[in-house]
């Protein structure tokens, strides 16, 4: 197809970018290089996704890049997470650089790996090849992981370290499975070159053998479950994304989790294709879900950090997306939906916790009291978000947590119907109580002051709209690009 | 040219390595052993010899020799010493009790290996891919019971040897350009962690894991 | 029967003695010292046996008949053992086992024979005894099971005497894993460094020697004898398995066999002279290790 060669550019452009940021000379600057070039990036994402959208599947190098409407899905997300993440970046460390807290090696650090991780992300999504997809997750491990301790705190070192460990290990698991996979498709006889290309397996799906094919979906289940910080392997998760830098926090939560649930899904098919399409996989995968909205609601129940709140959202919501994989069906095209709507609000709901931590000097809730008034941008865009977050209309994630009820009621799963609504119900009174003492209550009286420029008052009110808007109307591209998404992995609405 | 003796020869090198990692009480024995069992385990694809292509597999032998037998050894030999931490292990678990768990690992693999019904690999005999296994979880072993925060990237170091041996057992080919992202991606990880251990080692006065508990909840 | 049968348990009887006087004589001259003469241990036992016995009051007729037992058991055993392609007096499917049993016995009464005596010492010894040969009888049956396994054969003689040239470049890595561990069985079934130390005087840190202080005069004999013989059996094990020499020629098997069983009284006076006692914690961590080459071994084997 004619517009094929794209794909090259969107993955040379944050390399070049990331080769830039270390020959800059002020932090400033690269911030702002971060700022327009991550924007510009994600411009440009956005834009190779409309092109999906509209012309089909892309795919370059001999099928080893490949985006088709699932991907492309992803990418559109990731475009959403990537720029405005960048464009806050420049805020949040403008911030610390004024504070002398942030100086110039930092600064080509953040910029480097910023925008490596970006392309580690990006590559996940376009690579085809099942071992390279496996090396682009293992790589935003690793170059996020020094993003995690940008500061260098024993607090920071400790997340670091049981992220690398955890995820480095996690994911080998995937790696493991990712054989079994390869050794699954030997009766094929494929050549070495093909065995492991996704549109290849897929279009075979039902000759794989399905011992092995089986083995290999739990490994794969539980590497990139840990990956996504799915419980009960999530034990890293709360850790590193509260003391990540803000910036680093939403587009780990916005995007990074879901790339790992994106790899998943590209399995979802293969194995329930070798078993038969008995609901095998989707079973496992809906147990998961399950598990992780229990536990997180837990632990958000007692929870008094404003990030590691967050954090444990994001582990109850990928269970849900989860969920709505397992379940299937609609449930399938729920759950992608869902995925967007929580990273788009997620990102939020950390930039303001984000900014009113730098104001308060802590991210205790108990601490923060008043923040409405004390910084009504972001005060007002930390409750708005944790209210969506738990699920009050009309915002778009009440609207796909309900697709996915609908979908738990369509298929009779009265156990996952029951289980969903305590969980949800759980979080809602948790998050809700600590997020009202937060916003209202005493105001406390901080030295700090900030000032909020326009840029702020779009992403927070860009945002919200997109919610709402979402909600109340899908439009139709997008909807028609979620429902082929949604057939890929195998639902059949 | 297939060997099987000599594959075997690796092969019982390679559980020996995982015996002594885990009997030895010396992060320096336990770092050479690693070493040991890199350069073996990474002369599999010469000897098994199903390459089509003899290039390929000589290239990927040095690749992995190289690094997961030189450069790994390198590498955490320095951070032992720049770290200046105890050399003694100190394991949570005894070492008696990780040698009868690492018997116990092989026995299991082979059972598994022998009720499991994997598609017939490629050559190579019936023992490759429990010993891969085996040296998979004898890593996981490393990694949970070691409270040294270099054991664990040992521990790391070790699963990747054992899923390179059990790779190379089941499939055979695998794409060069995969073999050699998860090359570059197994460097990378231990580099960083080697970096990380320097760097709690300096922050902290120690590298004890079980002490990195100041977050719960 | 064949008068060749007779040559293995007779070359045991006879030469278990000077066994013990190569390796004295070795680790002397690792030590730069002139030593003892090779044939101190048959003056020894001449001595002892020319001598009367005292016993405690409190003890019984255990003690007494303790050192006579275990001296019985062992030289049953080494009926029943080849010295490699040498088959053993008595041989029968299943005298692996009775092989394995009989050391047992001995051992079961020489820590009776320690108990009944009444001393502390003797008593911790015992138990330490008692302790290590627990770790070391499942590698010492481990191996004997790899061999048997091999032979398809469950006689001793017939499973040793199988190991040939061509099975060794068949079943190498097994062989060698069975070598190692029989020859840390060997060690520590003997009381040998780097187990136990045969020549130290400090009754806390020996197992085999402070279990038998209490005995003196013929008991004594009868005790140093069946040490004697265990390590040639022991070591004809360890000899028969590495020289895998079965020309069917009794004399030139004798040979070489005695030949081995020089070298290997050497080889274990350099290991002796070479290594330090491990701290006693430490010695299990290496039988344990010895049972899980055994076990290798078996694993290699049976597949």
């Amino acid at each position: 197809m004619a517009a094929d060669w794209i794909l090259w550019p969107i993955l040379t452009f944050p390399v070049l970018s990331a080769g830039l940021c270390l020959t800059l000379h002020s932090p400033q600057r690269i911030l702002g290089a971060v700022a327009f070039l991550g924007f510009l990036w994600a411009l440009l994402l956005g834009a190779v996704a409309v092109t999906v959208m509209y012309l089909g599947t892309l795919s370059a190098a001999r099928h080893w890049l490949t985006l088709d409407m699932l991907s492309s899905y992803h990418l559109l997300i990731f475009g959403m997470v990537f720029g405005a993440s960048s464009l806050y970046a420049r805020h949040y460390f403008s911030f610390e650089i004024a504070h002398d807290e942030f100086n110039l090696e930092d600064g080509r650090k953040f910029g480097a790996l910023w925008f490596g991780s970006g392309t580690a992300m990006v590559s996940v999504l376009l690579c085809n090849n099942l071992g390279l997809m496996w090396v682009g997750i293992e790589a935003t491990t690793l170059l996020t992981a020094f993003l995690v301790c940008a500061h260098v705190t024993p607090l920071s070192l400790e997340a670091m370290w049981k992220y690398l460990v955890v995820c480095s290990v996690g994911v080998a698991f995937a790696f493991i499975g990712t054989l079994l996979v390869a050794a699954s498709a030997l009766e094929l006889g494929l050549a070495a070159e093909d065995t492991l290309l996704w549109t290849v397996l897929d279009g075979s799906a039902e000759r794989l053998s399905p011992g092995p094919m089986k083995l290999a979906f739990v490994f794969l289940l539980v590497g990139y479950g840990t990956k996504a910080g799915l419980a009960p392997m999530h034990s890293w998760l709360p850790d590193a994304h509260s003391q990540a830098p803000t910036p680093v926090s939403a587009i780990l939560s916005g995007f990074m989790l879901n790339a790992a649930l994106y790899c998943i899904m590209r399995y979802l098919p293969l194995v329930e294709g070798a078993t038969g399409h008995l609901g095998w996989g989707r079973a496992l995968v809906t147990l998961l879900g399950m598990i992780s909205m229990v536990l997180a609601a837990a632990f958000i129940l007692f929870q008094h950090d404003g990030k590691r709140l967050l954090a444990y959202s994001s582990v109850e919501h990928m269970g849900i997306i989860a969920l709505g994989l397992g379940l299937g069906g609609i449930g399938t095209f729920a759950g992608l939906w869902h995925a967007m709507n929580h990273s788009i609000c997620k990102i939020l709901a950390f930039f303001s916790i984000g900014s009113l931590g730098q104001l308060y000097g802590t991210h205790d809730l108990g601490k923060m009291a008043g923040a409405m008034r004390r910084s009504p941008l972001w005060g007002l865009g930390f409750f708005v978000s944790v209210l969506i977050l738990i699920g009050s209309a009309p915002f778009a994630i009440f609207m796909s947590e309900l697709q996915i009820l609908r979908a738990a009621i369509h298929q009779e799963a009265w156990v996952v119907l029951a289980i969903f609504l305590a969980a949800a119900a759980l979080v809602f009174i948790g998050a809700l109580k600590l997020a009202i003492a937060a916003a209202w209550g005493e105001e406390v009286v901080v030295p700090r002051t900030q000032s909020s420029s326009i840029i702020d008052v779009l992403l927070v009110i860009g945002a919200l709209g997109l919610l709402l808007l979402l909600g109340l109307w899908l439009p139709t591209p997008l909807h028609g690009m979620m429902e082929s998404a949604a057939q890929i992995i195998g639902g059949r609405p | 040219m297939n060997h099987p003796s000599l594959i075997e020869a690796v092969l019982v090198t390679v559980v020996l390595t995982n015996l002594q990692l885990l009997g030895s009480s010396r992060l320096k024995i336990c770092i050479h052993m690693v070493g040991l069992q890199g350069i073996v385990a990474g002369l599999l694809p010469v000897l098994l010899d199903h390459e089509a292509n003899p290039l390929r597999a000589w290239l990927l032998v040095v690749g992995s020799v190289a690094i997961k037998g030189i450069v790994f050894p390198k590498l955490l030999l320095r951070v032992l010493r720049d770290a200046g931490v105890c050399r003694e292990v100190e394991p949570f678990v005894g070492y008696i009790l990780s040698l009868l768990a690492a018997v116990s690992a092989l026995m299991f693999s082979l059972w598994m290996g022998s009720t499991l019904v994997l598609p017939q690999a490629p050559v190579g005999t019936t023992l490759m891919a429990p010993v891969g296994f085996t040296t998979i979880l004898v890593g996981l072993l490393v990694i949970i019971t070691r409270r040294k925060a270099i054991s664990q990237v040992i521990g790391y170091v070790v699963v990747e040897n054992g899923i390179y041996i059990f790779g190379v057992a089941l499939v055979g080919g695998v794409p060069m350009l995969v073999e050699l992202g998860v090359l570059m991606d197994a460097f990378v990880a231990v580099f960083l962690m080697g970096i990380a251990v320097y760097k709690i080692s300096r922050e902290f006065d120690h590298i004890d894991v079980d002490r990195l508990n100041r977050m719960q909840g | 029967m064949d008068a060749t049968a007779l040559l293995a348990p007779l070359a045991a009887l006879v030469l278990a003695p000077l066994f013990l006087g190569i390796i004295n004589r070795t680790k002397a001259f690792f030590a730069g010292r002139h030593g003892q003469p090779l044939f101190q241990l048959y003056f020894d036992l001449q001595k002892l046996l020319g001598k009367g016995a005292t016993y405690s009051r409190t003890s019984t007729w255990i003690v007494r008949g303790g050192p006579i037992i275990g001296l019985a058991a062992l030289m049953v055993v080494v009926l029943l053992v080849p010295l490699g392609g040498l088959s053993g007096l008595v041989r029968f499917p299943g005298d692996l086992l009775l092989f394995a049993y009989l050391l047992s016995m001995a051992r079961f009464f020489t820590v009776l024979a320690a108990l009944d005596v009444g001393s502390s010492f003797e008593g911790m010894g015992a138990s330490r005894e008692v302790f290590f040969s627990t770790l070391t009888e499942p590698t010492l049956m481990l191996s004997l099971a790899v061999l048997a396994h091999q032979s398809h054969s469950l006689s001793l003689s017939s499973a040793l005497g199988a190991v040939t040239v061509t099975s060794w470049l068949q079943h190498g890595t097994s062989l060698v894993l069975v070598f190692v561990a029989l020859l840390v069985v060997c060690l520590a079934e003997n009381a040998r460094i780097p187990i136990d130390d045969p020549n130290t005087h400090l009754e806390l840190t020996m197992i085999h020697e402070v279990m038998v202080l209490d005995h003196g005069g013929p008991d004594l004999a009868f005790i140093l004898y069946g040490s004697a013989l265990k390590l040639w059996i022991f070591a004809s094990l360890v000899v028969g398995l590495v020289l895998p020499v079965r020309t069917g020629v009794a004399f030139l098997d004798l040979g070489s066999m005695l030949l081995g069983m020089g070298l290997l009284a050497i080889v274990l006076g350099c290991i002796e002279s070479t290594m330090a006692r491990l701290r006693l914690l430490r010695v299990p961590n290496l039988l344990v290790g010895a049972t899980t080459l055994a076990t290798l071994a078996l694993v290699l084997a049976v597949r």
